[in-house]
């Protein structure tokens, strides 16, 4: 396979792919195919990637299973009169259900041999269905965790298989006085929180906040963003100059300043609170849509794309987008990191979540109490996770810039 | 002239690369000589460019790396001087222009600060001095109202102004060898003429000699008194620009001739030469060319047997086993002092002796 | 550039409109309205037919029961220098030249102004203190970085910088704070604030009193400033430093430099004369970038170590709704970046030639 050139525009129609003959299949898709498998194979041989994604893969597995590796229900138990339960199944979020169902059929959606896209639109159909279906079906119980402890101890359990970690995030351990701020020791081997909760129960819920507040703000701010700079950069003019003062408008207020204002005033669920992460930080990917999208105008192949009669939205996401969308991936794998980082240091100042959310941000603000004494394990363990996973973001996003970058590439 | 200015030696250059070595010059030997053009033709990827650099040692260390191989200038072995008395002969003894005169100078620094850099580092001047020679240098290449130019920004200039103001930089010192690589590539035809015109022009009245860079044959007719050709690293035919025009002896060079377009002849469709310029980093075994050449005919030899730089006529190296006699031609060092007939007059009379 | 400046300026308030706007649609999109809770609170805590008529003294007061453009209007009215001036009643007066009031603190009961004059020194101090560590730290050590490119000693450099600007500064802040100023480990910095008991009555410099040696108000002063600051700045000197190196060796690869090795130049020269100043342009641009970030960081910085800045005020306005104190620190902290931009691009334009505006 050859590797493409920066100067050689991705979907030149006049251009077909090296190697290219079956006149039936679209060469766009072809080379655009090819140079995201090129891409994905510089990215995935340096370290730095492999070290990130892995840590990354490590936090889908414990968001995951999160329910099963931290829960203060048990998994199976069986009473006094011999009647077997699974209290864990019963206590089961919506969210939990949608998760465990989607990763069971990722994994087995993956080890099939259909086409790429059927896979992708299985998937979805997959989480969209199970997302409707829970939520109709799964009924929020609440249970008080110290009854099977209470009922352990007395003996009206006869077994019962415990989680690895006996303790949901919200277990407030009310059947022991002294379980509050704890230092790691016996069962809670990472200590206990403010409220008398298990930290290492906390930690691996919080891993799916970190995830998906990621994820999902970095999205919706490189929508925004590329939409209006594509806008900005194509049409130019006076969509520019009011496009310019809008993005001048999000990039002068520290961006802290403005999630503080936009998060204290819509006291914030996570939904809330993505879709605010995402508002804030969209002005970058603008700017570099914007940058390349004028360079792009002048070149031949969109003008000829013009000239040749294709309409403006096909113009502008078939020709265009592909051709200048790596600098806005790039920097969308740093926003991922910055994302974690806002909502992280949002709880932390405690203006963020509420207080059912598990976050490792809030977590870190119990380190310290405002008597001075300092509980280490509370800075240490959630400070380590939310580097790690900001580190993590970061690494990959250097390896795809040192992939993608035409500097690099022309070498 | 019997002593060469610059004499190439069997010059081995490599680079490695994150797929491994790469070897793009390979046993190039030739020489320059007073007062004479050297061009050396080739398509890109040849190794002229890299040969080129080579003299004024420029290639980046590593990744690059001289294997072996001697480059004598006027008697020392540039490869082995100490980095600081490589310096001085850079830009002073050996000055070298480059394709892109766009991007060549130095975006934040004024033509009269660039040039007067390189005049007040070799000629011991200072101030006003330097701005002095900058000028008379920026005028001898015909840049009207060079006091002005002087106080000006490259991206203010065109194309072919700021060749010149290289040009102009790389006189500036006087040098006795100026490499040109591809110095009219990046420029438009008329601007190119005009280069090469005053390339011509200060070689009469300053007798330095050239070593001129080019994949353009026009350009060689033109300009050379002898043309090295090379083909994936090697140099594959070196004589005369008369005895090659005349009678190339090696198919590259025939090819290379059958693809210009000749004024007259009644041809509806250029030849080419089948095939591409082999990748530096898999060469092929044997002759370099064989993949291409229209002679092989399934010759074993061609496939096992890379052919050595002989003198296959007088003072007419080539490198092809397909040449009458070629095996019994003797193997001589590729040294040719030759000046265009036409010119000699106008050589200034020291430089001849 | 005196046309291009005049323009950009003007051009400032546009965006300027833009900010008040935002944050005053966003304060007024708020349940319950501006500063809803806490007049809910305070009433409160009088109860009954009081907590009534405390609601409609504030209403009255700032306006609260007009329609909101009528409000950001009559706000903007007050910051602007030239407009109408209030009466007493809240009825507007004629139009004059007057002092731009920023209005007063629902929540503090203090002219905006009085708040942001006693908050802005503190965070003023912290950046510019910060600034030219993080740029002559980021920038020498992006020098040394590029120098000795491409051997393990590099690759260490690069990977170890990537990580101190993924620490975030909330973690950094809480260990330096929990393990350096602490009774239970080690004791050597104050827990915060910025001076100590007693030490605006000692002398600036060191001195020695009585026969014992006081460490007076500035040796003081830099003891609380060295955690704020280090945490402040290793983010942004890890970014700038790996910018320099990225663009210092971007330019070495120029054909430019190409030109001045063939000229005979040694690469001291090579690397501080030319592509020194090529690379400085990189910086340039994210100049701007830094500074809001700078002001987003002390936001943190502030919370922690407990210094009364704008980013303590801030959290706070915010946390309480306190309408006029926020749109007073956003106007505040928009203008501040508003200027670093415009100073970005008349840096640019100074320091490269190829830019022109015309």
């Amino acid at each position: 396979m050859t590797k493409l050139s920066a100067s050689e525009p991705i979907g030149n129609p006049g251009k077909p792919g090296p190697g290219e003959t079956d006149s039936t299949r679209d060469p766009l898709t072809v080379v655009r195919r090819s140079l995201v498998r090129q891409v994905a194979r510089d990215v995935l041989v340096r370290w730095g990637a492999q070290i990130g994604i892995v840590w990354v893969g490590l936090l889908v597995v414990l968001a995951v299973l999160a329910p099963v590796l931290a829960n203060s229900h048990p998994l199976l138990m069986k009473s006094k009169d011999g009647e077997l339960s699974s209290p864990w199944v019963k206590h089961l979020s919506t969210a939990d259900c949608t998760l465990l169902v989607t990763a069971v059929a990722f994994v087995i959606i993956v080890l099939t041999r259909w086409r790429a896209s059927t896979k992708v639109w299985l998937l979805l159909a997959v989480i969209v269905v199970t997302a409707i279906t829970s939520s109709i079906f799964v009924k929020q119980r609440f249970t008080s965790p110290d009854t099977y402890r209470d009922r352990l101890k007395s003996g009206e359990i006869e077994w019962a298989a415990r989680a690895p970690i006996p303790y949901s995030p919200d277990d407030r351990q009310l059947d022991d006085p002294t379980a509050r701020l704890r230092s790691p020791a016996g069962r809670h081997w990472m200590g206990t929180t403010a409220t008398g909760a298990d930290l290492a129960s906390n930690m691996i819920h919080a891993c799916r906040i970190a995830l998906s507040i990621g994820f999902i703000s970095t999205g919706i701010a490189v929508v925004i963003g590329v939409v209006i700079g594509g806008m900005m950069g194509y049409y130019a003019g006076v969509v520019d100059l009011l496009g310019m003062r809008l993005v001048e408008i999000f990039s002068a207020i520290p961006t802290l300043l403005l999630l503080l204002c936009f998060v204290a005033v819509f006291t914030p669920n996570l939904y809330m609170m993505m879709a605010i992460i995402g508002l804030t930080s969209w002005e970058g990917y603008a700017v570099f849509t914007r940058a390349e999208f004028l360079s792009l105008r002048q070149r031949d192949f969109v003008q000829s794309a013009i000239a040749s009669g294709v309409p403006l939205r096909s113009v502008l996401f078939r020709h265009m987008l592909p051709n200048g969308i790596t600098p806005v991936l790039i920097s969308a794998s740093f926003g991922v990191a910055s994302a974690i980082l806002a909502e992280s240091t949002l709880s932390f100042l405690g203006i963020g979540l509420g207080v059912d959310e598990a976050s490792w941000g809030k977590l870190l603000a119990d380190a310290r109490s405002s008597g001075g004494t300092f509980y280490w394990w509370l800075a240490v363990f959630p400070g380590v996770a939310i580097f790690l996973t900001v580190f993590a973001y970061n690494l990959i996003g250097e390896a795809l810039r040192d992939a993608l970058d035409p500097k690099v590439l022309k070498n | 002239m019997n002593e060469p200015l610059l004499h190439i030696d069997k010059l081995n250059v490599a680079f490695s690369t994150s797929r491994g070595q790469v070897h793009p010059v390979r046993d190039v030997s030739m020489s320059v000589y007073p007062g004479q053009t050297l061009a050396v033709v080739g398509e890109s990827g040849c190794g002229k460019s890299v040969t080129a650099m080579s003299v004024l040692r420029l290639i980046p260390q590593p990744p690059g790396k001289y294997l072996s191989g001697r480059i004598y200038f006027q008697g020392r072995d540039l490869l082995k001087l100490p980095e600081a008395d490589m310096r001085k002969v850079r830009g002073k003894e050996i000055a070298m222009i480059f394709q892109e005169p766009m991007t060549s100078l130095n975006p934040v620094y004024t033509i009269g600060d660039q040039i007067a850099e390189a005049v007040i580092l070799h000629q011991n001047l200072r101030g006003k001095a330097a701005y002095d020679v900058a000028e008379e240098a920026l005028r001898e290449v015909g840049i009207a109202d060079p006091g002005r130019r002087l106080r000006e920004y490259p991206h203010q200039l065109s194309g072919g102004m700021r060749q010149r103001v290289m040009i102009a930089m790389a006189l500036s010192c006087k040098p006795k060898l100026l490499i040109a690589d591809e110095p009219t590539t990046a420029l438009d035809v008329t601007i190119q003429a005009q280069i090469l015109e005053l390339l011509r022009k200060l070689q009469r009245e300053t007798g330095m000699a050239i070593m001129l860079i080019t994949h353009d044959l026009g350009v060689v007719a033109e300009n050379a008194d002898t043309v090295a050709v090379m083909y994936a690293g090697r140099v594959v035919e070196h004589s005369t620009v008369h005895d090659l025009f005349d009678k190339p002896q090696h198919p590259y060079t025939e090819g290379l001739f059958r693809s210009v377009p000749k004024l007259g002849a009644n041809v509806t469709r250029l030849e080419t030469i089948a095939g591409t310029v082999p990748n530096p980093q898999n060469f092929p075994n044997g002759c370099k060319f064989h993949p291409r050449c229209p002679r092989m005919a399934g010759d074993p030899l061609c496939v096992s047997d890379d052919p050595a730089l002989r003198e296959v006529q007088l003072r007419h190296w080539a490198a092809c086993h397909h040449i009458e006699g070629f095996a019994q031609a003797p193997i001589t060092e590729p040294q040719l002092a030759y000046k265009r007939a036409e010119t000699i007059s106008e050589i200034p009379a020291e430089v001849l002796q | 550039m005196l046309t291009y400046l005049i323009r950009r300026i003007l051009l400032l308030i546009p965006t300027l409109l833009g900010i008040t706007i935002l944050v005053f649609g966003v304060m007024a999109a708020a349940p319950g309205g501006i500063g809803g809770p806490l007049l809910n609170e305070r009433g409160g805590q009088v109860g009954g037919a009081n907590q009534q008529r405390i609601r409609e003294y504030y209403e009255k007061r700032y306006g609260l029961n007009k329609p909101y453009a009528i409000q950001y209007l009559r706000w903007l009215n007050n910051i602007s220098p030239v407009g109408f001036r209030v009466n007493e009643d809240g009825s507007l007066g004629r139009i004059a030249v007057k002092w731009p009031d920023l209005g007063e603190s629902i929540t503090q009961r203090r002219p905006v102004s009085d708040l942001l004059k006693d908050a802005l020194p503190v965070t003023l101090i912290l950046n510019l203190v910060s600034i030219p560590l993080v740029y002559v730290i980021g920038i020498v050590s992006g020098i040394i970085a590029a120098r000795n490119r491409g051997n393990a000693a590099d690759v260490g450099i690069g990977t170890s910088q990537l990580a101190l600007w993924s620490i975030p500064t909330i973690w950094s802040g809480v260990l330096l704070i929990g393990f350096l100023a602490n009774r239970e480990y080690v004791n050597w910095f104050p827990t915060g604030g910025l001076t100590s008991v007693g030490s605006l009555d000692a002398s600036f410099l060191p001195s020695h009193v009585d026969g014992r040696w006081q460490a007076g108000f500035l040796v003081d002063r830099v003891w609380h400033l060295i955690l704020p600051v280090v945490c402040l700045s290793y983010g942004g000197f890890a970014f700038l430093s790996k910018l320099m190196r990225g663009s210092i060796l971007d330019n070495l690869g120029a054909d430019y430099v190409r030109t001045a090795r063939a000229k005979g130049l040694n690469e001291n020269v090579i690397l501080y004369r030319h592509v020194f100043r090529n690379s400085l342009l990189s910086l340039i641009t994210v100049a701007a970038a830094i500074l809001p970030s700078l002001l987003g960081g002390s936001i943190v910085v502030e919370t922690i170590f407990g210094l009364p800045g704008m980013g303590k005020l801030s959290v706070d306005a915010v946390s309480l709704r306190d309408r006029e104190l926020v749109l007073g620190l956003t106007f505040v902290g928009g203008l501040i970046g508003l200027t670093s931009m415009v100073l970005r691009d008349v840096l640019y334009a100074m320091a490269d030639p190829r830019v022109t505006y015309d």
